[in-house]
């Protein structure tokens, strides 16, 4: 009934709060009213209006397109890693999962 | 270790509602939703009534948990599409965040991460309802919710002593209780009248070799749950990752892109728990 498959995104959107949205920013998820209404769609490139408009309104923050921020350090994220694995060094499917999550991680730090 | 353990009885469980120690709102959540006589039409109303409780379950199915491409906007049509078995899942799920915020910070993260990312493998496994699967997943460490609740102390002892010992927390939950939290989980998803196949995923998500109904969705939550620690979000009581059961994995046939695939959606997990607690 429903397209299944939503597009992947990888780091590419961020919560900033109301106080650092500038003009040109482009809305990464809606802005909804408390009630669940479509404010504004995703996509809408924001102009000095529209965001008085948000600043009006009882919202906390917005999504923007911008790369996510990692909080740990690659290294620390990566020893991190092997620490949450070391129950199963001799397990050849977990080392399998092991190697994906590493280059998943890797990558997220591009 | 020698110690006696803690009993914990399946009708002391049961009597949820009577247990000091849960919260009025849960209860009154917890009371409805285990009438048999609960309809599509009655939950809608009794969702309806809190503004507060509309906004997150909105927030919810509007996620990537559940992701549909148009906006749902209202409880009667979340309803509708959902179905009455997910829309009682989430109801509990989104009623026992703030429970799950304040006793064991990182365990709402962690259901949150493992329902985006069982409706991720469901996805690419075609099957019919992801949403049930990603409800179930949602719900699928309740019985942890439970005991920390009821058995604060001990839990939180249980909890050091995974640490410590470098252990599971299902393991560790063997050393200190007669029960673990699948038991404890499956006693109450019974008790709430939820179908057999979930109580099942619920009972057996440690265990899916030991699955009967429900074998695939249970292999399902199974991975998710293993994924989710193993990339290291939220916080389920330990710090390690679970073995893979290998015929659950092998159920599945998922390659290696899959799960790429599925810990990238994952990476979601951040925002959509963000937003839920805005």
């Amino acid at each position: 009934m429903f397209p299944r498959i939503i597009p992947l995104r990888v780091n590419d959107m961020k919560k900033i709060p109301m106080d650092k949205i500038e003009p040109g920013m482009k809305l990464a998820k809606p802005i909804m009213s408390k009630s669940g209404m479509v404010l504004l769609s995703e996509g809408t490139e924001l102009t000095e209006k529209w965001i008085e408009r948000i600043q009006d309104m009882d919202v906390d923050g917005i999504f923007i397109d911008a790369p996510a921020e990692q909080t740990l350090s690659k290294e620390d994220a990566l020893a991190q890693l092997d620490s949450r694995f070391k129950l199963l060094l001799n397990e050849p499917r977990m080392a399998d999962i092991k190697s994906i999550l590493r280059k998943h991680i890797e990558g997220l730090y591009g | 270790m020698d110690r006696t353990l803690i009993p914990i009885s399946r009708s002391k469980i049961e009597k949820i509602n009577a247990l000091p120690t849960v919260p009025g709102s849960f209860k009154s959540i917890s009371s409805f939703i285990q009438k048999p006589s609960v309809s599509l039409d009655k939950i809608s109303q009794f969702i309806s009534k809190d503004p507060a409780l509309t906004t997150k379950i909105l927030k919810m199915v509007n996620s990537a948990a559940y992701g549909f491409p148009g906006r749902i906007s209202s409880i009667s049509h979340a309803v509708m599409l959902l179905g009455l078995n997910v829309v009682k899942g989430l109801l509990l799920g989104v009623s026992v965040f703030e429970i799950m915020e304040k006793m064991m910070s990182g365990l709402w993260v962690h259901s949150v991460a493992c329902a985006i990312a069982a409706r991720e493998i469901a996805c690419k496994l075609n099957i019919r309802n992801p949403e049930e699967i990603s409800v179930a997943a949602l719900l699928h460490d309740i019985g942890k919710v439970i005991m920390i609740l009821e058995y604060q102390k001990e839990y939180e002892e249980t909890i050091k002593e995974a640490s410590t010992a470098e252990c599971l927390i299902y393991d560790a939950e063997k050393a200190f209780f007669t029960e673990t939290h699948t038991t404890v989980g499956m006693w109450l998803a019974g008790k709430w009248n939820f179908p057999r196949n979930l109580v099942e995923v619920i009972s057996c998500h440690h265990t899916p070799h030991l699955s009967i109904l429900a074998v695939k969705e249970t292999a399902i939550v199974h991975l998710a749950d293993i994924l989710v620690r193993a990339r290291g979000i939220g916080f389920a009581g330990d710090h390690f990752v679970p073995l893979l059961n290998t015929s659950a994995f092998e159920t599945l046939g998922l390659s290696n892109n899959d799960i790429r695939d599925v810990l990238v959606r994952v990476e979601e997990t951040k925002q959509v728990s963000d937003d839920m607690a805005s």
